[in-house]
């Protein structure tokens, strides 16, 4: 399916890696709060006070039954820390503006799930997301989950839906942390990897970008890797500061592996990048190169060799293999031994 | 380096000018003989292996010690082996071990270092007891570090926080008023061999380093090798995995040293075990999504612990228990521990949410370690206040 992007106030970017699915019949859609957002459903920006009352209002009347501890009214910082844990909910910043198809449910529509798909759901909207953008100057991580639904469909699909921070990586030393504000739909269908996302962020440099992935691009021209075998970072965790643009880079292709591989059991971590095969800068960047993945919840470091060509706002290209790992549990079906050779380009 | 560095100078500040010799390991030789004296010797004059002689082989009957760099193992191993020498090695980060000596000597009346059995490859284990005394098998709690030799942050917190209590001990009254009622055991490398070979090897490396006949490849999980529904779902019975659970449980001389330890005491009433990545805070049972009868208490204070910790950076962990926070896990060691009367039996995974992940840089030790200590003061005066 070609992804498209609406044009709007908000940037949003949607992918469909199954076909997008119809109209949900009335039957299945989530419940609705009875204050959800009035006026029709488009992009009309509500009054930032309009959207911090509303959100107020959210907050206080869930339908879910008030858990142990929840207080009657936000107060100050304290009672709210305490009953955001409760609903797995921090408080949102007030600014931002939830679209309106993001879920308000408190307790899940159908049987209860664990909060770990939470965090699945989180980090392959923003591996999905650094792909997308396509900027290894301005790649995201995973900050803080601040609110979270999730429900399971008739035919077995998991959706997440959740609303969290990303900030951007930064070398080390930095103290500003720029945060932009992300609310996504990730919906796994069971044991399947690459979930359909439909995230929605506020706050992503857009003008900088451009010139900084330029500037970056021009560093790495310039740039002489070793090939054959590096540990960027290091065992401590280091990164030479020359060597950066080089991780980013390496970082920006792996987010494509990792949302690709992501299940609703499955996600990865990049590690380490661990070898150069190749390096070519006339023109586009033209990387061969091998990281570690972490995968969680089997807990193994599989090698993935990744083959990406970039240039500053054209098109990622990038392809991968990763290997079979020794120890993988057969519950998993997803092959990612063998020639799994997938080439997509970013448009 | 940085982070080697950073933990040298956190831990052994005594010790000045000295770099820390990272993939060094320590042979410990027992000359038996005149014989062996000289064949020794020719170990020493060899200039192109550089090796540190800490005794020097005059003597017989005291062994020798030489710090061999890593550039060197092979020959000297090959050397030792052909000439017949008896030799063992000895652990290989041996700042963690001096330090804990440094501790318990620098503190007497409340610190010791006790050892409470051997590794795989014959590595000491050893256990930072610190007590104010009086009465035998008083209160207990235990911290457990390390058991997931990647994990770096894990044991580098246990050190900070060793060097924490006795430092802290009669100025802050928690600590005071804790250990006026409780003794703490903190195991900082419960891992040893996994711990050296992730200096040596394989920064990844996770599980022990034991061989089981039968077994195409090496270490098993330790934190699946717990008697809690061993070999029950979330843990695997293939050798190659890293979340192998071993043949049975307690196979791991590592586990096994330390359930000895505790059922033995007796008396322990809360269990910590320090983890990383991922930023949580949770509580059994690992084996079951059921609800164990006091998760109710446990979330309340593993919530307030969180509540405590975020209070010094902004670090947000979540809280819940094991098995629905992160996945169903067997044979873990928080749910042996509360399935044997611990009930303050909690898991921390720390820094980072998986950015750097494992290799965490080393500017964020001594923040994780102080936020982290914060989190354990609050579950330890919990325990302290509701001994039972």
């Amino acid at each position: 399916m070609r992804p498209y992007f609406f044009e709007s106030r908000y940037r949003q970017l949607q992918a469909w890696a199954i076909p997008a699915p119809r109209q949900p019949a009335a039957s299945m859609q989530p419940r609705q709060q009875p204050l959800s957002e009035p006026g029709p459903r488009g992009r009309r920006p509500v009054a930032p006070l309009l959207a911090l009352l509303l959100l107020l209002a959210l907050q206080r009347t869930g339908a879910a039954p008030a858990g142990p501890g929840e207080s009657e009214k936000p107060g100050d910082n304290q009672e709210a820390y305490e009953t955001a844990y409760e609903d797995y909910d921090y408080g949102l910043p007030s600014e931002f503006e939830l679209p309106p198809w993001f879920s308000n449910l408190k307790t899940p529509g159908g049987p209860l799930l664990p909060e770990g798909i939470l965090r699945q759901g989180a980090l392959a909207a923003v591996h999905f997301l650094n792909f997308r953008e396509g900027s290894p100057s301005d790649l995201q991580m995973l900050s803080t989950v601040y609110r979270a639904s999730v429900w399971e469909t008739a035919e077995k699909e998991q959706h997440v839906d959740v609303a969290f921070t990303t900030e951007r990586f930064k070398p080390e030393g930095d103290k500003e942390k720029p945060l932009a504000e992300c609310a996504a739909r990730v919906i796994f269908r069971k044991g399947k990897p690459r979930p359909a996302v439909n995230i929605y962020c506020e706050g992503l440099a857009e003008k900088n970008k451009r010139q900084e992935d330029y500037l970056l691009y021009k560093h790495l021209k310039q740039l002489k890797p070793l090939l054959g075998v590096v540990h960027i970072p290091d065992r401590n965790g280091y990164i030479d500061p020359s060597l950066r643009p080089l991780w980013d880079l390496a970082a920006l292709g792996s987010s494509y592996v990792m949302w690709d591989k992501t299940t609703n059991v499955l996600r990865y971590s990049l590690v380490q990048l661990t070898s150069v095969k190749q390096w070519k800068t006339d023109g586009e960047i033209d990387f061969d190169y091998t990281v570690q993945l972490h995968e969680f919840s089997t807990q193994e470091i599989i090698p993935c060799r990744i083959h990406l060509v970039w240039y500053p706002g054209k098109p990622l290209k990038v392809k991968y293999r990763c290997q079979e790992t020794p120890g993988q549990a057969s519950e998993v079906e997803e092959g990612s031994g063998g020639m799994v050779l997938t080439e997509l380009t970013n448009n | 380096m940085k982070w080697i560095l950073l933990f040298g100078a956190l831990i052994v500040p005594s010790i000045c000018g000295r770099e820390k010799f990272s993939g060094d390991q320590v042979f410990r030789i027992n000359v038996r003989n005149g014989d062996e004296i000289s064949k020794l010797n020719e170990l020493v004059n060899s200039d192109h292996l550089k090796l540190n002689f800490w005794k020097s082989p005059s003597t017989l009957g005291l062994p020798v010690d030489v710090l061999v760099s890593s550039a060197s193992l092979q020959p000297v191993t090959v050397f030792l082996q052909s000439q017949g020498l008896d030799y063992s090695v000895t652990i290989e980060d041996l700042q963690i071990y001096r330090e804990m000596d440094s501790i318990a000597g620098d503190f007497p009346d409340l610190a010791s270092r006790v050892k409470i059995g051997r590794s795989f490859e014959n590595r000491p284990m050893y256990v930072l007891k610190f007590s104010t005394g009086k009465g035998s098998q008083r209160p207990a709690i235990w911290l457990n570090a390390g058991i997931h030799s990647r994990e770096w942050i894990s044991q580098a917190t246990a050190m900070w926080t060793a060097r924490k209590i006795v430092s802290d001990y009669g100025k802050d009254p928690a600590v005071t008023s804790i250990l006026e009622k409780m003794d703490i055991f903190l195991l900082p490398v419960a891992n040893p061999d996994g711990y050296v070979y992730t200096h040596t090897q394989n920064r990844l490396w996770r599980k022990t380093r034991s061989h089981h006949p039968g077994s195409s490849c090496i270490g098993v999980d330790p934190n699946r090798n717990w008697n809690a529904s061993f070999a029950g779902g979330g843990a695997s019975d293939n050798p190659c995995s890293e979340v192998y659970h071993g043949p049975h449980a307690n196979s791991e001389v590592e586990v096994r040293s330390v359930v000895d330890f505790i059922q033995e005491h007796g008396n322990f009433k809360c269990f910590v075990d320090l983890h990383s990545y991922s930023q949580l805070l949770m509580y059994p049972y690992a084996y079951t999504d059921k609800k164990a009868p006091d998760a109710d208490e446990l979330d309340k204070v593993a919530k307030r612990a969180a509540k405590a910790l975020a209070s010094l950076s902004g670090t947000r962990y979540h809280v819940g228990s094991i098995c629905s926070t992160v996945y169903k896990a067997s044979g873990s060691s928080t749910d042996w521990a509360y399935e044997n009367g611990i009930k303050y039996s909690f898991t921390f995974e720390l820094r980072d949410t998986g950015h750097y992940g494992f290799l965490l840089p080393a500017n964020q030790i001594i923040p994780t370690a102080k936020e982290t200590w914060l989190g354990l003061k609050t579950i330890m005066q919990y325990a302290r206040d509701h001994l039972y």
